[in-house]
């Protein structure tokens, strides 16, 4: 009897390790990838842009008056999130999906599309001449860079960097609290908002991504070349810089500077908060400097009537304000296009052409354009115009590059930062956790 | 029944010697015609079987010994790398022992209050097939939608459960559901009990084959309704207890949707299925052929946990 049940399990255990094996010797030829498509030449030119950003309404802003200036080319567009636009568009491209213009997130996306685009320079000659020095080189290298193969497949729209702290100016004029600028300063206010009634005074994004932004941020104070370091293989996670970095970030929310439950906060959960003035701080990068304007307020409901912003507040008394910075908003053409000089024409004008000025306005990344970019006339407080000078001068300062390992951010480091923020795990053992995984092998892209 | 009426008609004339009386033969005929006609329909989908079979998992072997992602391009031949590295990370480990902890979580709930439930909705109480409907609903609607309203419910802020509790003067037990391990395991397994409304159908359903004069000899010798459950209906519906165990082990899974819209694994992954470790590990970069590799893995275990209950099961029934 017992043979009889054993039977079908040896059977279907050897059939599977059979199939691996016999598979193992079988051919490795891919089932996707693509050739460059051959280009149309005639009628009207629709282009297909996928992106995650800027905004629906900037975007489409931006196409109106590629398309004023191009009658002969429209352009379909497709906004995603950003989460979802990671996992989407792979498999979009893999499908052999008729794309024309993409948006490349460059640290998390450029090695998981770029087989399937044309590199920059194979449509050189499409974008206008002396392109290169339209452009902020700094950010062309960086996400040349980004590629594992060194080659540049996208243009940089912009910079973003993070951490930063954006503020309700009233409220803390209305409660008579100094913007923080150190941790103590931080929880001092916090406190006294408390007791005002405002329950959630900080808040940021509890997801694993934004831990090691704020991780960094911090770290970056004292030691602002060490993220670059870590991510380049050139230093381990269990050391003592990083233990101190978590212990100092877990030392906020134990001095009630920041509350444990905005860790229970996702997506947009923390701006909401903050747009509607539940929370005088909100913990977040670069691309929150929207709130900054007035117009944009405005035209997006919210009534907060002055808003700043500053550096993320110093925790070590001999820190400094700290921020990684990174080309971010990559435009790409697919393989798959077949509009490839249009499509050329589209991202030149996006990147460093007319249209910068169009989606610059809500302030979220730093063009990489050496245009005439001018903020000041969305920025109508002292709050607003000291906030953004802030952002601009802590971004372009030394530092490291806003780097991650996406995989072992997602699964192992975001993860783990939490647990030492909920108390679950101490600094020590995260750290050491930390570089087990990072040296398992389970991250083959990790420290190269 | 096809193959033993064939191997009876091999016995009437084992050896093929002498003639065979002209009604045996006759029957032979019409088996072996019986079997062909059975086989000619058969086939197409049998072929259709073997395709898909032989494409998925070939390709699956294939893929997971390679280093690709989403793209399949520029593979690398690792070899078996990605099974060990599979078999060595603790999340993966966790991920199994979870599954094992929620299929065991669910049987217990079926067999015990799906039980009972059924049980009393089949002694005809009132609105029995009101409540009927109430308990199966939750297994009828998509698991996405059921799970995502519930992880809504369980949110810090705004979540229906923390309200609830503000609003009846216990506000001080408020609470991250998800951000501790023990709320979140509690959180998952009130979700899989939910989920009871199958075992009841199946109960409900085989009650009604039990035969009505045990019960009525049961009365008549004095037992008590809860005594004739327990030690007349809950023997006697032993086949049904084998399917709803087979079918709710086997259902944990392919319980994706429930984890990855309920606590998406909080906190830290620690609640992550098999279904969502393969999941993520698909969608990171040349992760595919990792995926794939954990895959095959749980493929095995889940033979493994099959077969085991089987035994188990057959044993304790002899």
């Amino acid at each position: 009897m017992k043979r009889k049940f054993m039977q079908p399990l040896v059977v279907a255990a050897v059939s599977a390790l059979a199939i691996s094996l016999l598979a193992g010797c079988g051919s490795s030829g891919g089932v996707g990838g693509q050739k460059s498509a051959a280009q149309s030449t005639s009628g009207p030119v629709t282009l297909n842009y996928w992106t995650w950003y800027p905004d629906q309404k900037t975007t489409q802003t931006a196409i109106d008056g590629f398309e004023k200036a191009n009658p002969s080319i429209k352009v379909n567009l497709r906004l995603y999130t950003s989460v979802d636009y990671q996992k989407d568009l792979p498999l979009a491209l893999n499908g052999g999906s008729k794309l024309d213009v993409v948006g490349v997130q460059v640290s998390a996306m450029t090695n998981t599309v770029k087989s399937n685009l044309r590199p920059v320079s194979t449509y050189a000659k499409d974008l206008v001449p002396g392109w290169k020095t339209k452009l902020d080189p700094k950010l062309v290298k960086q996400t040349q860079a980004a590629a594992s193969d060194n080659v540049l497949y996208d243009l940089p729209m912009g910079e973003v960097s993070s951490p930063f702290v954006f503020y309700n100016a009233s409220l803390l004029k209305k409660y008579d609290i100094p913007v923080p600028t150190t941790a103590d300063e931080l929880a001092a206010a916090s406190k006294k908002l408390e007791a005002a009634g405002i329950t959630q005074p900080v808040v940021e994004v509890g997801d694993g991504w934004w831990q090691e932004e704020v991780l960094f941020g911090i770290i970056g104070q004292t030691d602002p070349t060490l993220s670059d370091k870590i991510f380049l293989g050139k230093a381990s996670w269990n050391q003592p810089a990083i233990v101190k970095g978590l212990a100092d970030y877990k030392s906020l929310f134990d001095s009630g500077a920041i509350t444990t439950s905005t860790l229970s906060l996702t997506g947009s959960a923390p701006d909401a908060a903050f747009d509607t003035g539940k929370a005088a701080f909100l913990v977040g990068g670069a691309w929150e400097s929207s709130i900054l304007s007035a117009s944009y307020r405005k035209a997006n409901d919210i009534t907060l009537s002055d808003v700043g912003a500053t550096s993320f507040p110093i925790v070590e008394p001999n820190g400094k304000p700290s921020a990684r910075s990174l080309a971010e908003g990559g435009l790409a053409i697919p393989k798959s296009s077949t509009h490839v000089a249009a499509a050329a024409k589209f991202i030149s004008y996006m990147t460093y052409g007319a249209g910068v000025n169009l989606w610059d306005s809500n302030l979220v990344y730093a063009p990489a354009a050496k245009v005439g970019f001018a903020p000041t006339s969305e920025l109508t407080t002292a709050a607003a115009k000291k906030g953004f000078a802030t952002v601009v001068a802590v971004s372009s300062a030394p530092g490291s590059e806003r780097t991650s390992q996406q995989d072992f951010l997602n699964q192992v480091e975001g993860p783990t930062i939490l647990d030492v923020l909920r108390g679950t795990t101490t600094p020590e053992a995260a750290a050491a956790a930390l570089q087990t995984a990072w040296t398992s092998g389970r991250y083959p892209h990790a420290g190269n | 029944m096809t193959n033993k009426s064939v191997l009876s008609a091999g016995r009437v004339n084992p050896s093929g010697e002498g003639s065979p009386a002209p009604a045996s033969s006759g029957r032979r005929r019409r088996t072996i015609n019986t079997g062909w006609t059975a086989a000619a329909f058969l086939l197409p989908l049998l072929a259709f079987y073997a395709v898909y079979y032989v494409y998925s998992f070939v390709f699956l072997g294939q893929v997971s010994q390679q280093r690709v992602g989403l793209s399949f391009v520029d593979q690398i031949q690792v070899g078996f790398q990605n099974y060990q590295l599979v078999l060595t990370d603790p999340i993966f480990q966790r991920s199994i022992i979870n599954n094992l902890i929620f299929a065991a979580v669910s049987i217990a709930a079926s067999l015990t209050l799906g039980f009972f439930i059924a049980m009393m909705l089949a002694t005809g109480a009132r609105l029995n097939r009101a409540m009927y409907v109430i308990f199966l609903l939750p297994s009828l609607i998509p698991l996405s939608l059921f799970a995502s309203v519930f992880g809504r419910m369980l949110q810090d802020q705004g979540g229906a459960f923390n309200q609830a509790l503000q609003t009846i003067g216990l506000g001080a037990l408020q609470q991250d559901w998800l951000a501790s391990d023990g709320t979140a395991y509690a959180a998952v397994f009130v979700l899989l009990v939910y989920l009871i409304g199958l075992p009841i159908m199946y109960y409900r359903s085989d009650v009604s084959s039990v035969d009505v004069a045990i019960l009525e000899a049961s009365l008549l010798d004095g037992a008590s309704t809860f005594q004739i459950f327990r030690l007349i209906l809950f023997p006697l519906l032993r086949t049904t207890h084998l399917t709803v165990i087979l079918s709710v082990l086997l259902g944990s899974f392919r319980a994706f949707d429930l984890i990855f819209f309920s606590t998406l694994g909080a906190p830290s992954g620690r609640t992550g299925i098999s279904g969502t470790y393969i999941y993520q590990s698909a969608l990171a970069q040349d992760g595919v052929g990792y995926a794939a590799a954990a895959s095959v893995i749980v493929l095995i275990v889940a033979l493994i946990v099959s077969l085991v209950q089987i035994i188990v099961t057959r044993r304790s029934n002899r």
